[in-house]
């Protein structure tokens, strides 16, 4: 019997039956909580209210060029995305290359280098918040007590200053979990390819360049595009740190989208931004998958 | 085959079940409030509580932080789901609601009993909140909690620096200078700035502008609606602002509610304006360090008499209410006198005028005079549906004029083309 005609049999229609029923629930759930909310944003990025009903078109993604607001926050966001990357990648695999060796205590120091990321980012953002307040913080506090002149330094109230704290809280934070990904990525690594490099005698700098990074490739294109999806999106700390001041200096695209959206209730222009941003995020993702993932 | 007949009936029995869940209870009556979580939501649970004690009513409270509380009652008011009876708004909310036609006109309620409107004792400010359009409009909502903003500034130091009371900004300028050069011994050892304010974008820095532009005369509109923040006056009042911001603790570009209390608590600023609801723990040894040295007046004035920007809180009923008629009678229990007195034990101030002469309301809360005289010389945000983009906008430019980032004028007439484009989408 032909294979497409047997799968059209009674048999087979009963022995499905089965399977699609278990994945019923699963697909009702993701039709309603996810594919519904899809089309639901993209109708509504489509419709503007105006006072002769709803009018269709691409009104919002006009209104997208003429709003500096927009540009503004979207040009913090990926200051802010690629400075804390940056910084963190780094950071993170500087710490990896170091506590890959057999050193003392190397247990301690990897564990006490996880609690940042345990910690809830809205948590974070509250004991920061405290520590960087110009006037009562311990920051400004131990640095007086150094005899260092404080009077300027007001961290997240300094147009100057506030991004550069809102960064490194990020940092702070989330070096971490690049540190825990890359030695992961480091500890894959067979002993061979270091034995032959050894052997051929290429340098300290040589092996990692030409050993270590390649190998590593795999684990640097995971933490990369994790931490700039995550980045790109930030909310949270940033809301709790400055919520988005002094006047616009810290104000990212998704306390831009968030405050269209639930502060002056305008849902359709909320959607377009954040279709703008899915798109540069997809757009910087296969960017990423590209150079990283073939030679 | 078996298995079908047993979905059969497993979807026969789900039926059965929810009509029979459908049958109508013995009717029993159900009220569901809305209210912000904090002092004055407590006291309106207390008064839901007491009335269901009294009526048999039952009230279900759904408490919301004040961040979330706006965006929940619209979203659901505008869904049509009925959830709410009663929601509590603050009064710059009202226009938005009043604007989308989300609440219920109470007049033709009160007229079914015998009552032609809002009760006389109401502050006239206050009850005009509740009116769409404002003041003259019809009624939807009642006034619960009182608040407008007052001046705060220590008396012991305008004592001991023979300054007069700040009956001016330029006043409140020149004792700013005078407390910052002079006292340099604070409470705890530190210097006490001559004054303290909020400038974080936003409702902060708005609300702490807002009585310094309109004594100096500014409007945001002119009568035919156009933006008019970066007048000359509007100009000249930031400026004031931005000199005051000299004898500010640093980073108050950043200052929020919170960061005010705490200096003025701890006894290293001078002046302020605060609302009401900070009184309280000034006298509270456990926060205070400046028990006694408070005084709380009336807003200074400049080219014009000194107003408050006033901040109530209301209680509507959302048009989508099952119980309208209930939930009427529970919104005239709650703001009568009687429960009103209970909420201002509380610490909320009333909105009535009888209350604010209530001798032992006054032997508790001295400043009540004060506040009384304030609230009925205060002035609303501007009307708008679209205040919150109108007052993040504004907020955006007087935080950046705050923190150095933009000259005044500068600041002002960015501010002024992005409320007209705010205004022109609108139209």
């Amino acid at each position: 019997m032909p294979k497409s005609r047997r799968f059209f049999s009674a048999h087979a229609k009963r022995s499905l039956l089965l399977p699609a029923l278990f994945i019923a629930p699963a697909i009702a759930v993701l039709l309603t909580l996810s594919i519904y909310p899809l089309i639901y944003s993209i109708t509504i990025s489509l419709q503007e209210e105006t006072s002769a009903g709803i009018e269709w078109g691409l009104g919002h993604f006009a209104r997208l060029a003429s709003d500096n607001f927009f540009r503004t926050a979207m040009a913090h966001t990926f200051v802010y995305a690629a400075a804390a990357l940056t910084c963190e990648f780094l950071l993170g695999l500087g710490l990896a290359l170091l506590l890959n060796k057999q050193i003392r205590g190397r247990g301690l120091f990897r564990a006490s280098l996880l609690v940042p990321m345990m910690l809830p980012t809205v948590v974070v953002g509250v004991v920061w918040r405290l520590m960087l307040n110009p006037n009562f913080g311990a920051i400004n506090g131990t640095l007086k007590q150094f005899g260092i002149d404080t009077e300027s330094l007001t961290w997240t109230a300094s147009p100057r200053l506030a991004m550069l704290s809102v960064i490194a809280v990020d940092v702070w934070q989330w070096t971490p979990f690049v540190f825990l990904v890359l030695l992961a990525g480091l500890q894959a690594i067979p002993q061979e390819p270091y034995e032959a490099a050894l052997i051929d005698g290429s340098s300290r700098w040589q092996t990692f360049r030409h050993v270590t990074l390649p190998l590593l490739k795999p684990a640097i294109l995971i933490v990369l595009l994790l931490r700039t999806m995550d980045l790109l999106r930030v909310f949270d700390q940033i809301f709790i740190l400055t919520e988005g001041g002094p006047g616009f200096a810290t104000e990212t695209i998704s306390l831009y989208i968030y405050r269209t959206a639930f502060r002056f209730f305008d849902f359709g222009y909320a959607a377009a931004m954040s279709f703008v941003l899915l798109a540069l995020t997809n757009v910087i993702s296969v960017i990423y998958i590209r150079f990283l993932s073939h030679r | 085959m078996r298995l079908t007949k047993f979905l059969t009936l497993l979807i026969v029995l789900c039926v059965a079940s929810s009509t029979c869940q459908r049958t109508p209870h013995p009717v029993k009556k159900q009220l569901t409030l809305a209210v912000v979580s904090g002092v004055e939501g407590d006291a309106l649970k207390q008064a839901a509580a007491a009335y269901q004690s009294q009526t048999g009513t039952t009230i279900n409270i759904a408490e919301f932080p004040y961040s979330n509380l706006f965006e929940k009652e619209l979203i659901d008011l505008k869904a049509r789901t009925g959830a709410y009876d009663l929601i509590m708004l603050d009064d710059p909310w009202f226009p938005r609601f009043a604007y989308e036609q989300l609440m219920t006109d109470l007049t033709p309620l009160l007229q079914k009993r015998g009552q032609s409107g809002p009760d006389a004792d109401f502050v006239g400010t206050s009850i005009a909140l509740c009116r769409h359009p404002y003041q003259t409009g019809s009624l939807y909502a009642l006034p619960y909690v009182g608040n407008s903003q007052l001046f705060f500034y220590r008396k012991d130091l305008f004592e001991k620096y023979s300054l007069k009371p700040p009956a001016t900004w330029p006043d409140v300028l020149a004792a700013a200078k005078t407390i910052q050069e002079k006292e340099t011994e604070g409470a705890n050892g530190g210097k006490v700035y001559g004054y303290v304010m909020r400038a974080a974008q936003g409702n902060a820095a708005v609300a702490d502008f807002m009585p310094i532009f309109w004594a100096f005369g500014g409007e945001m509109f002119d009568p035919s609606g156009k933006p008019t923040v970066n007048s000359p006056e509007g100009i000249a009042a930031l400026e004031l602002m931005l000199e005051l911001g000299k004898y500010s603790p640093p980073g108050y570009a950043n200052f929020n509610a919170d960061d005010v209390g705490a200096h003025l608590l701890q006894g290293t600023a001078a002046m302020s304006i605060n609302w009401p609801a900070w009184i309280s723990s000034f006298s509270d040894a456990s926060k205070s360090k400046v028990i006694g040295k408070m005084e709380f007046t009336t807003l200074p004035g400049a080219q014009k008499p000194g107003q408050a920007e006033i901040g109530n809180w209301l209680i509507a009923i959302p048009r989508t209410s099952l119980n309208a008629a209930e939930a009427l009678e529970f919104l005239i229990w709650a703001t009568s006198a009687e429960q009103m007195r209970a909420s201002a034990l509380r610490g909320n101030p009333p909105t009535r005028k009888s209350l604010f002469h209530d001798k032992e309301l006054v032997a508790k809360y001295p400043a009540y005079p004060a506040q009384l005289r304030s609230l009925e010389n205060s002035r609303p945000r501007p009307r708008t549906p679209y205040w919150n983009e109108i007052e993040n906008a504004f907020g955006i430019f007087l935080s950046k004029a705050n923190s150095g980032e933009l000259p005044p004028a500068e600041a002002m007439n960015q501010a002024n083309a992005e409320i007209e484009k705010i205004l022109q989408r609108a139209r």
